[in-house]
């Protein structure tokens, strides 16, 4: 530990004045925007927003896309991050090598696969005509159900990690010990495995969470202007309406969901520690 | 024996749903024929001979190969400095200074990009070049910061005083002793940067002008007029290039210790 | 300057922040002195060290080494060698590299650097080791490393942080004589820190007693140990009967006054050593509460009107059972006398 304040200030200043000038200065005025009219602080744009149907809609969608596919995460997660650590530990990384590979991929190319999948002479329609389920293709893309797929699948990732370090935290024998007691694996999971890697979901639900909110490409390739989400809306608002206030708005919903989000894991993290 | 099958079954289905698609765009992308499809209408190497002769995505790959190695180095010399003191000077504004810089990753992409248009690119009258690198480097920033710090805080501080203690100055203990021993936390942080820069589309929305836009944002473009399997083949080969520097990067570096 | 005082610390305080850890020292160490800093874990010694090697800034006071003051030298040109309790070692770096480190800065190369190096390498005993990466040694081997990338740069001092607490029992008796003879052979000055009463006694030429920030007593060995100027003192090297004197009267741990067996000297309070209280016969009884066998001796636990007495007796006396009545004795002749009591 070094005691020249000086010194640790010239080398720690430029990142912050970096940071400041190119992110927090102008975001916040960007923000300011949404809650100024005519050079008064106002809510009305706030107001103006939900009033109409049709952001209501998108704001209600986002927040249940969100929902949906972090619930669904969560629990492929379990079923996922289980599985993988009780392999042996060589297969064992090979599998979260295989898990974090996507994460690699571009994301405009991981969505844009699911256009030859789900599309109107996609393979799932191919499929479910050649069985004869169907003789007219389904309607999948542009649907929310293909929005939820992408979604699930670009942030699936995240989840199977942090459950898996949660997992693997797991005292040893507290899984046996709790069958050995005769909990069936509903009990099992319920009263052992879940309170103890709260943490684990915690962490990977915000970023599944977070991550489906902001997610552009998702929603702009797989959903169209038929599914809009609030990103969408965003770029719809400035490039169609060049509407800067409304964007301003989302904006600030989409910050403040995102950090409500983020303080919401510490939250329950900290208060689990407390116990 | 329902449980021995658990794993493997479940394995399997996850692995489908996950790696499955990107086996459909390599294989769409030696199809013969003219449309996106599946399965590949015959095989052919056009396609993939055709992503090299487009133009916009020579510019557009040329752009964020800059941005992605310019705005992470960037990125590294303002995050390394600042990591450094975070963790061997007791500063009070540490927090502030770790808040500062990890802002970028919580604050939505999108609405960085929008700002910048908004305050910088339109009354300033910034190049959206410029524009890109500042958003791109900010972005970055948080992960190089992360990294950084996580491999400063392995490596005890007492190291640089007894450099010091045998006649170093406080600078050539860090370059003699410090860096020497945090090369590969750099190094893993300029993967996860380049890789976050290049695959980032939010933040570059709305930063594109004329023959400046960064390749996903082209490719965004480009399949909403053309829909050929010129884009998968493009994203075939990004997705084996970014694999393949992570696979060299962990085989080498043990990369995954890093992130 | 004379010898007496080739370094010397004159009222140094040193503080973290606003935590003053060092109060005002003052000490003198001679020129090839092999010095301990004694005291509990936390008084400040290696922050004292700190300071002397300059990787601290004192609050206020001054260190003058070799005639001149340097309280303002930064740390890289003091030429102090300080033995981290870490070892601080380059973990990039091999063996030799290591040892090479400093020799080089100074410009030293070629036929000249690889002499030297071999040189202290062979003084530890690692010749053989000079090509590995330091994280392979053994912690022993990792000290001594530590050692000759020290030596090389012949300090003017070497201080030495708790060198013998990582290390095992067997390995900090062969390291207590090899830094033993290593001081006696090149003559460095030497300070070492060390919480353990029996290392400082063992080693040094003198000990310094430090506590809370301050120093306690300085003295020879045979000082300390036999002459404890305060209970503190005589506390740490072994004096487990300790006794303030207020009116004319002993006073106990627990506030209990008993009338001594004899006139009392000028003294702020009495201490005696197991072994010194006299067991079978005296103006004391006490009950046995505790009996330990050690070896050429016996310990007892006994209970007394006054509180809890610890006595020592050669196992060739016979010995008394658990829950014994036993007359016992404190002769005044037997007590280490304290100037300073709590
Ligand atoms: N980096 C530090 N920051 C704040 N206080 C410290 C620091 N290092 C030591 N101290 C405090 O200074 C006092 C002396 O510490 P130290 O010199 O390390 O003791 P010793 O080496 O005798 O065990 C202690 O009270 C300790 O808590
Ligand atoms: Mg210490």
């Amino acid at each position: 530990m070094f005691q020249n304040r000086t010194e640790a200030l010239a080398l720690a200043l430029p990142a912050a004045v970096f940071a400041a000038l190119v992110f927090v200065v102008p975001v916040v005025l960007l923000l300011s925007e949404g809650f100024k009219s005519a050079d008064q602080w106002t809510l009305s744009a706030y107001v103006d927003f939900f009033s109409q149907s049709l952001n209501r809609t998108v704001f209600l969608r986002t927040l249940k896309l969100g929902a949906l596919v972090t619930l669904a995460a969560a629990v492929i997660g379990y079923a996922t991050a289980y599985a993988i650590v009780s392999l042996p530990p060589g297969a064992k990384g090979k599998m979260i090598g295989l898990v974090v590979l996507p994460l690699m991929i571009s994301p405009v190319a991981r969505t844009y696969a699911w256009i030859v999948i789900l599309g109107r002479t996609g393979i799932v329609n191919q499929a479910l005509m050649a069985v004869g389920l169907t003789d007219e293709p389904f309607r999948i893309l542009f649907t929310e159900t293909a929005v939820f797929i992408g979604l699930l699948q670009l942030f699936l990732p995240l989840m199977v990690i942090s459950l898996i370090s949660a997992l693997e935290n797991l005292p040893r024998d507290a899984v046996p010990a709790a069958r050995v007691l005769g909990a069936n694996w509903f009990q099992v999971f319920w009263k052992v495995i879940l309170p103890l890697t709260r943490e684990g979901l915690v962490v990977g639900g915000t970023l599944v969470f977070t991550g489906s909110m902001t997610a552009y490409i998702t929603p702009a390739i797989l959903g169209g202007s038929k599914v809009l989400m609030l990103e969408t809306l965003l770029y719809q608002q400035v490039t169609v309406a060049n509407n800067f206030v409304s964007a301003s708005v989302i904006a600030f919903i989409l910050i403040v969901m995102s950090f409500a989000a983020n303080i919401l894991l510490k939250r329950i993290a900290t208060a689990r520690n407390r116990t | 024996m329902t449980q021995r099958l658990y794993a493997p079954i479940i394995l399997l289905l996850v692995m489908i749903f996950l790696i499955g698609p990107f086996f459909i765009i390599v294989a769409a992308s030696f199809s013969a024929g003219d449309t996106l499809a599946f399965p590949p209408q015959g095989f052919s190497l056009k396609w993939i001979a055709k992503v090299f002769t487009v133009e916009s995505f020579r510019q557009s790959f040329a752009v964020s190969m800059f941005l992605a190695i310019g705005g992470t180095l960037t990125a590294l010399l303002l995050g390394i400095p600042a990591s450094y003191a975070m963790s061997r000077y007791k500063l009070p504004l540490s927090e502030t200074v770790r808040f500062l810089v990890s802002t970028p990753i919580i604050v939505p992409g999108i609405i960085v990009g929008l700002a910048l248009l908004r305050y910088f690119v339109i009354p300033v009258g910034l190049s959206i070049t410029l524009a890109l690198f500042l958003a791109h480097t900010a972005l970055v920033l948080p992960y190089a910061v992360r990294v950084v710090s996580a491999s400063l805080a392995n490596l005890r501080s007492d190291m640089e005083e007894a450099a010091v203690l045998l006649g170093s100055s406080r600078l050539g203990a860090f370059f003699r002793v410090v860096l020497p021993n945090i090369r590969g936390g750099i190094l893993a942080a300029f993967i996860l940067g380049f890789v976050t820069s290049f695959n980032q589309v939010p933040v570059s929305l709305f930063l594109s002008g004329p023959g400046v836009r960064t390749l996903p944002i082209d490719m965004l473009g480009y399949m909403e007029i053309v829909f050929d399997p010129s884009v998968a083949a493009l994203s075939a080969l990004l997705a084996f290039l970014s694999i393949g520097i992570v696979f060299a990067a962990e085989r080498f570096l043990g990369f995954s210790r890093y992130v | 300057m004379s010898d007496a005082s080739f370094l010397s610390l004159d009222k140094l305080s040193l503080a973290y922040g606003k935590t003053i850890a060092v109060k005002e020292l003052d000490l003198d160490i001679r020129k090839g002195e092999l010095l301990a800093l004694l005291g509990p874990s936390g008084c400040g010694k290696t922050t004292t060290m700190r300071a002397i090697a300059g990787l601290m800034t004192p609050v206020s006071g001054r260190i003058t080494l070799d005639g001149a003051d340097i309280t303002r030298v930064p740390a890289n040109r003091r030429n102090i060698g300080l033995v981290f309790q870490s070892y601080a070692l380059f973990p990039h770096l091999t063996v030799f590299e290591n040892v090479a480190f400093g020799l080089k800065l100074q410009g030293i190369g070629g036929d000249e650097l690889t002499r030297r190096v071999d040189a202290g390498l062979k003084s530890v005993g690692l010749t053989a080791f000079s090509g590995r990466k330091t994280p392979d040694l053994s912690g022993g081997q990792q000290q001594r490393v530590a050692l000759a990338r020290s030596m090389v740069m012949q300090p003017k001092v070497l201080m030495l942080d708790e060198p013998l607490s990582n290390l095992d029992a067997r390995l900090r008796l062969e390291m207590r004589t090899e830094l033993q003879r290593m001081q006696k052979e090149t003559g460095v000055t030497m300070i070492f820190v060390t919480h353990d009463q029996v290392e400082a006694l063992a080693l040094a030429d003198r000990i310094v007693v430090m506590r809370d920030g301050a120093i306690e007593q300085i003295g020879t060995p045979e000082e300390i140990y036999n002459n404890p100027v305060s209970s503190f003192v005589a506390d740490f090297v072994g004096f487990e009967n300790l006794f303030a004197i207020r009116n004319g009267k002993l006073v106990a741990a627990g506030g209990i006054e008993l009338d001594p067996a004899g006139p009392l000297p000028d003294a702020a309070g009495l201490a005696w050593r197991p072994r010194a209280i006299a067991l079978g016969a005296g103006p004391f009884t006490g009950t046995v509460r505790g009996v330990s066998f050690a070896g050429g001796t016996r310990e007892y636990l006994l209970e007394s009107g006054f509180g809890t007495v610890k006595a020592e007796a050669d196992v060739s006396v016979p010995g008394y059972p658990l829950n014994a009545e036993v007359a016992f004795d404190m002769p005044i002749s037997a007590a280490a006398p304290l100037h300073r009591f709590g």
